[in-house]
Order: structure tokens, then sequence, then C-alpha cells
């Protein structure tokens, strides 16, 4: 009998696996769909640490993604010889600074004030991005080409798709698992625990301010760091990445694959953009089809995809209904 | 001997509204306290102020001589002070020992690391169940919030004060609504998990004050009236016209 | 400078603008507690509405009078059937709701209008201008201001003078009370909510031909009316009013004084005043 917790080790492992295959059995159409799909879905759960553990609604998530997708453009195309890794770590390294100071402003404020505030702050960022549009290309946006990996030992051509796939794979997906863990570990119980009754934390010695302001500057970084793939995959970045609708894409993935548990997200993501990529055939008008899930899913299921799935299989991990997710226990095994 | 808790002139209004005026009350190590009065007298807002919720409008808390008066809550509670609640204030959606271990961890420093797990705890895990057992609560242990009884949430009430191990620990009418039965076992319950600790309580009912304080203050519109051991606080006339009209 | 009187009139008619756009914005999160991102979308479907009807009957009055009427509609459908509905779930969904709500009216204007400007062009009396004071303006941003004094002091006046207004600013202090004295706090939400709309929609028709009337409009006036709400304080009108002002100023005169920075002017006060007077000018601790 396998105990839950190695049952999705096990999970992970299969993922991974199955992932590495995909090179292999899919055309480079799909691949290049995947490699999307992985960014994204880094994006969506790095939201749903905000929204679904820590019910922090925020209209300005992109402000991450965006300056993780900038800071990579800008700074590969004016420091010349820049590696790879380096261009990423840079884009941490801002979108972290970014996310410490505007969630010392942000965070003093709750519920409809916080949102509001947030959505400010995300018009803002995209008017700066519009405005400086010497440095962030403006309407035309910044092209770059992929720097090769260099790993001490060899040198990864990254002007391929297998390869880069690969890299997003390892990397996107390391950071994904990381964010699974992180919902187990003491800071994640905190999160979860300050939701459901922040008096009381306080009583028991949590200062829920700091706390929050943690976690939302690591849910900027991690955004920040999908940002950072998402230059590296299209080669291409316009102020399109910080824009208030990039915010309305990643809510709208997050919340229609069900904020109530870890993976809903990463459906979410996986759903949005294949219904993006085959809808968009077919009609022009593919986003109101997604608003109008998006609309139903808030009045009937709020759950999301993730809650319908749950409810066939019949699973129960403490209260669905809600949409929230619990902290489960796991077996004593 | 320097007090324990000293609590200093403090003043509480609320937007004109005098609620305590002038609260003197020094408390020594390991005595145990109880605050009663008639309802509306301000025993609950005098908690708030001591354990960190309201700021007191003048006046001043020093707890082991250290001045605590701008002290936010969770430091309060990091220095060994910890309060329960009148009305039960748990983290409804999750299991009793899911409550308990969220005290725990936090004396334990479990607050806010990224890596380690509460759950690959041996210590902190122990130690939850074993706050569990005393307070009886040791065979609802993996049950969520919403299946316990109304006196087994008023246990684990306590059980979450206690969790942070707190040198000082203010109750707030631990027994209220409980059946005489259960009001016997809750007496019992707190005499054992508040040996060798400094214990405020707020109470209404007669049998738990006398069963446990060895000093009584009594609180009437926001002031002291006396305050005093519980044999002298049974005969004096003041504390028996405060009540009149009660029961 | 001559200038200078010009670009405070424009300040005016914008400020009058805002605080019709605001107003309802303020007494809608005052009262429920729930901040309407719909609302912007329905000041867009004012315009649009009123679009569409002006180019079929050339009568501008007819527009003013008809979609108000048809957003009050439409703010009472959704407030009775859809908002009420998620109420239960709590703010974040309500929240959740109007936001999607506002993206789905927006795809649906996308689609039924076309994602371009449409040029809204008024002529006979509006359309003049007028000489005031040595300076030639145009007639129709006075009539804007004009009809922002007029709806402003209307509720100002129902809200102080009547026995309706007594109601309304209890519930926005204490909704619960005024249910627990026996009034009928469910309908007059949905009044409330519908007034909002129709308060909305009216701002939208007059919106029109001054600004471009395109899907992009609701997001570019929903922040500064959120701007508004926040400098003003949430549920006060008079904050809504001084707010406005402020704001239509400061826009209309950031373009001249510090056009690199103007975009930023008005995030900027929004940050002084949630650092210096967190619940606004004129707001109540919440």
């Amino acid at each position: 009998m396998i105990s839950q917790k190695k049952a999705s080790y096990l999970v992970i492992a299969a993922l991974f696996a199955l992932g590495a295959l995909m090179p292999f059995v899919v055309r480079k159409y799909h691949l290049n769909m995947l490699t999307e799909i992985i960014v994204f879905a880094l994006y969506a759960v790095s939201y749903n640490l905000l929204l679904g553990y820590a019910g922090l609604l925020s209209f300005g998530h992109a402000m991450f993604f965006g300056m993780g997708a900038f800071t990579v453009a800008v700074s590969l195309i004016h420091i010349p010889g820049l590696s790879l890794w380096n261009a990423v770590l840079l884009a941490i390294a801002t979108t972290t600074a970014v996310g410490f100071i505007t969630g010392g402003f942000l965070l003093r404020h709750k519920g409809a004030y916080f949102a509001l505030l947030t959505l400010a702050f995300n018009s803002l960022f995209y008017a700066v991005a519009t405005k400086w549009h010497r440095i962030t290309g403006g309407d035309d946006g910044l092209s770059i080409t992929r720097p090769d990996l260099h790993l001490g030992f060899t040198t990864v051509k990254m002007a391929g798709l297998a390869n880069f796939y690969y890299l997003t794979l390892g990397v996107i997906g390391a950071a994904i698992v990381f964010c699974w863990y992180f919902t187990k570990t003491a800071m994640g119980q905190t999160v979860l625990l300050m939701r459901e009754n922040e008096e009381r934390m306080k009583f028991l010695g949590y200062n829920t301010n700091i706390s929050r302001l943690i976690l939302f500057t690591f849910t900027g970084a991690l955004a920040g760091l999908a940002g950072a793939f998402y230059t590296l995959h299209f080669q291409f970045v316009s102020q399109s990445a910080i824009s208030v609708d990039m915010t309305t894409t990643v809510l709208l993935m997050t919340f229609v694959g069900g904020t109530g548990t870890f993976w809903g997200p990463i459906l979410g993501a996986f759903v949005y953009i294949i219904v993006q990529n085959y809808l968009s055939d077919i009609t022009d008008r593919w986003p109101l089809f997604m608003g109008l899930i998006f609309v139903m899913m808030v009045l009937l299921i709020p759950g999301g995809l993730s809650q319908i799935i749950q409810t066939i299989r019949g699973r129960f991990s403490g209260k669905r209904d809600t949409g929230k997710p619990v902290a489960a226990e796991e077996s004593p095994t | 001997m320097s007090d324990y808790l000293q609590i200093q002139n403090i003043h509480k209004d609320f937007s004109g509204l005098k609620v305590l005026t002038g609260i003197d009350v020094a408390v020594r190590e390991k005595q145990r306290h109880a605050v009663i009065g008639p309802n509306g007298a301000g025993k609950t807002t005098l908690f708030n102020i001591i354990s960190g919720r309201f700021k007191a409008s003048s006046g001043a808390i020093l707890f082991k001589g250290q001045d605590i008066s701008n002290t936010p809550a969770h430091a309060r509670n990091r220095h060994g002070l910890s309060r329960s609640f009148q009305i039960t204030n748990v983290f409804q959606e999750l299991t009793v020992f899911e409550n308990i271990r969220s005290g725990v961890r936090s004396r334990s420093g479990l607050r806010y690391n990224f890596l380690r797990k509460p759950d690959n705890h041996r210590q902190i895990n122990d130690r939850t169940e074993a706050i569990a057992a005393e307070v009886g609560l040791q065979a609802v242990m993996h049950m969520p919030v919403s299946a316990l009884s109304y006196g087994q949430q008023r246990a684990l009430e306590i059980a979450i004060t206690l969790s942070t191990e707190p040198e000082l620990i203010l109750l707030d009418e631990p027994t209220a609504g409980m059946t005489r039965e259960e009001t016997g076992r809750a007496i019992r319950m707190i005499d054992r998990v508040t040996a060798g600790r400094t214990l405020i309580i707020i109470e209404h009912d007669m049998e738990v004050v006398f069963s446990l304080a060895d000093t009584i203050s009594v609180l009437h519109y926001g002031k002291i009236l006396v305050s005093d051991i519980p044999e002298r606080i049974r005969t004096d006339q003041r504390v028996k016209d405060a009540y009149l009209g009660e029961e | 400078m001559s200038e200078v009187p010009v670009f405070f009139l424009h300040g005016l008619a914008y400020a009058g603008l805002l605080f019709l756009v605001s107003a309802g914005l303020t007494l809608v999160f005052g009262m429920m507690n729930v901040l309407n991102f719909a609302h912007a979308a329905m000041y867009m479907l004012g315009a649009y509405f009123s679009f569409t009807l002006l180019q079929a009957t050339g009568q501008f009055w007819l527009c003013l009078l008809i979609c108000p009427l048809l957003l009050f509609a439409i703010g009472a459908l959704v407030e009775r059937f859809l908002l009420r509905r998620v109420h239960a779930y709590g703010h974040l969904h309500e929240l959740l709701l109007t936001f999607g709500l506002a993206y789905i009216i927006t795809e649906l204007v996308k689609w039924v209008w076309g994602n371009f400007p449409q040029a809204v062009n008024l002529g006979g009396f509006l359309g003049r201008t007028v000489e005031l004071f040595g300076i030639i303006y145009p007639v129709y941003r006075i009539f804007i201001f004009v009809c922002a004094i007029f709806v402003g002091t209307a509720m100002a006046l129902v809200l102080y003078k009547t026995r309706l207004g007594i109601i309304l600013r209890a519930a926005v202090n204490d909704n619960e009370m005024v249910n627990a004295l026996g009034f009928n706090v469910p309908l007059v939400f949905t009044g409330v909510f519908a007034f909002g709309a129709a308060l909305s929609g009216l701002a939208g028709v007059i919106a029109g031909p001054l600004l471009t009337t395109y899907p992009g409009m609701a997001h570019e006036i929903l922040i500064d009316a959120f701007v508004v709400i926040v400098v003003g304080g949430f549920g006060s009108l008079g904050g809504a009013v001084v707010a406005s002002l402020l704001i239509g100023e400061l826009q209309s005169f950031g373009v001249l004084l510090f056009p690199k920075l103007s975009l930023a002017l008005v995030y900027m006060l929004m940050a002084a005043v949630l650092i210096i007077k967190p619940s606004g000018l004129f707001g109540e601790r919440q």
C-alpha cells in the first residue's frame, strides 16, 4: 500500500518522464505550445499561492511577470555577452526587489482596497513601460536571440526548440515542484492559517504583516521567473507582458482551473492555452467564450475545473465546496 | 518582590464612552487571579489591552519589568503571554491536531521556514498530542472542529492558548455555556494545565472562581472595586451591592 | 498665460465627468462593500447605446433620457440575479463576478460595434462654441459641468433632505442595523446598484462626444474613478466632489506643466493619500 506521500512523488516523476518524451512524440507546433503552457503554469501556480492559499485577490500580478520578461530582454540587449543564467537571475532579483517594495505599500490594505491598488499599480507600470519606449521598445517590442547555455563542461545550443523545451521543463518544472513542496512547509502552512483566522495567528506569535510580505515577494519572484522564460521562449517581449490584460489572463487561468487545489491552475493554464490556440482559429471572439466560462464558474462552480474533477472522482480532502485549499493531513506513514 | 504583571492606571475610551477608568492591578508570579464583575464592566476590554488587541487610551502595562504597552500582540505572545477568547476563535476548517500544532510550531521556531515541513517534526507532533491529551481531546484529535461538541470546542480553545507554552495565561470565560458536569471537568483540567504558571481568569461562575483563584479583583463600571483574597471578597458588602440584581 | 483659464475649464469639464462616474461607484462600495469593476463597463455601454441611438434618431436629448434608463434596468437585473447569488460566497467572489462581467461586456462591445473608435458628432447648439470672459470655449464642455452640478445637487438633496436619503446614508454606515429596523435592504441594494449603473451610463452618454468612444474607454476612466474614490473616501459623496475636482484639474494642468510625468501624477496623488490618510480625505475608518 503506497502512502499518499510516496504516491505524490511517483506522480511527479512520471510527469517529468512523460515530459521528457514529448519532443519525440509530438510535432514542433505542439512542442512550442507545451513550452508556453509550462511557463504559464508557473505563472498561474504563483498566482494561486496568493489567491487560493493566502486569499489575496491581486489585479497586478503582471507587474512581476512583465518585469521579469523585460529584465531578460533589456539585459540581453544592453549587456553584451550576458549568459542565460545571469539574465534569468537578474530577472528574479529585480522582481524580488520590486515585490518587496510594492508589497510594503500594497499590503497595508485588505480585500477590495488591495485589489484596487494592485490594479492601479499594474496600470502605472504599464504606463511607464509605454512611456519609456526607448528602453522597452514601445509598441514594437524587443527582440532577442536566446543565448546558448554554458554549463562549464559543455555548451548547449538554445536556438533550437527541443533544447529550450528541456531547459523549461527542468527549470520551470522544478520551480513548480518547489511551489508544491512549499505548501507543505512551515511557511506554506502559516499562509493557509492566516487566511483561516489571521487574528488568532497574531495571538499565537505570528507576525502576520511580515508573513504576507514574504509571500507576496516570493510569488512575485516566481512570476518574474515565468516572465523571464516567456521572453526566452518567444524571443520577443512587448508592453503587453506587463499589461492588465496579462493579469486578467492569469486570473482566468487560475480561477477556471480551480483555486482549491494545487494542480488546478496548471490545468487552467493548459486549458486556456489550448482553447486560445484552437478557438482563435475558429473565431475572433474566443476571449468572450473564456469570459463566459469564467463568470459561469464564479456563479456556479467556484472551485473551477478541479472541483468538477474531484467531485467526479468522489475524493475528499477536507471541505472542497468552498473552493479553498485546505491543509490536508498526510497519512502518518 | 517586584510584580510579574503590572497594570498601571489604564484608561480606555471608545469614542467618548469610558470603558475603563484608572485600572491598577498587580499580579504576582504563579498567582491565580480571577477578574469578576457584572456584564459590561469592562473585563474583556481589560484582557484585550493586556494581550495587545487594543491599545489603552492611557496608562501602561509592565510584564516582567518590561513596558509592553506598545508591543504588538504577536510579540507579547513571544514574551510568554497567551490568551483565550470568550467566543471560540479557532481554525474552523482544520482538525484539532492542526489547530493545536499551529501554536506549538510557533514556539518551536517553525513559523516562516520555507524548507521544513511541520509534518516531519517528531518533537512538534508529540508535543501537540500531549497538549491534546492534557485537555482531554486525544480521542478526537484528527477530527475537524465542526464535529466537536461545544464543551470540546471550549477545551480546544484552551488547548490552543496553551500551545505556545505561555508563562502567563489569560482565560476569558472558559466555562461559558457549559453544563454543571462539563464545568466540573473544566475546573479540574484548568487546575492541571495551569500548574506552575500564572493565570488570570475572567469568570461569571462563582464555583469556578472560588475553586481556582487565590486572588480576586472585582470590576464594576470600568473601575476596580476591590482586590483581595476570596474569603474577604465573599463577605465584602460593596461586592454584594454591585451584584444585586444579578442572579 | 492665456491658456490657464482654458485648462482650468477643461479640468472642470473632466471633473464633472469623473464625478458622474465615481458618485455611483462610491455609493455602491460604501453601502454594499462591493467594488463594482463592471461600473466602467456600464459607462462604456452608455456611450455605445447613445452612439447607436444617435445614429438612428439624431436626437441627443433622447439619448440622455433613454440610455441611463436602459442601464438602470441592466444594473437592476445584474444585482438581483447575479450579484446576489455570489453574495454568500464572500467579497472575493463579488469582486470576481463584477470583474468577469466587465470582461464580458467589453468583449460584447467589441463584437457588436467593432474594435475601433467611433466618432460621435453633435450638431446643433451643443456643437458650438461660446465666448466666455474673452475666451472662445466649446459649449459642450460647459454642458458637462452643468450636468454634473445638476446631478450632484439632486443627489445631495435626496440624500440629505428626504426620508429615503436618511435610510441610504444609514445603510452606508451600518446596513445590518437598517435591515433590523425593518427596511427592505435587498430592495435598497438593487435600487442603489441600478442607480449607480444608470449614473454611469449617463456619464458614458455625455463622454461619447468628448472623449473617443472605443472599447478601451472603460479601463481609462476606471482607474481615474478608482483614484477619485480612494482619495475622496469610500462612501462619501462630498469626497467624490472634491476628489473629482482635484483630479480633473491635475489631469488638465499635468499635461501642461509636467508632460513627461502627467500619467504618473494621478497615481502619485493616490499613493500620497494612501500613506497619509488611508481612508481617504472624507472617508471613515472602516
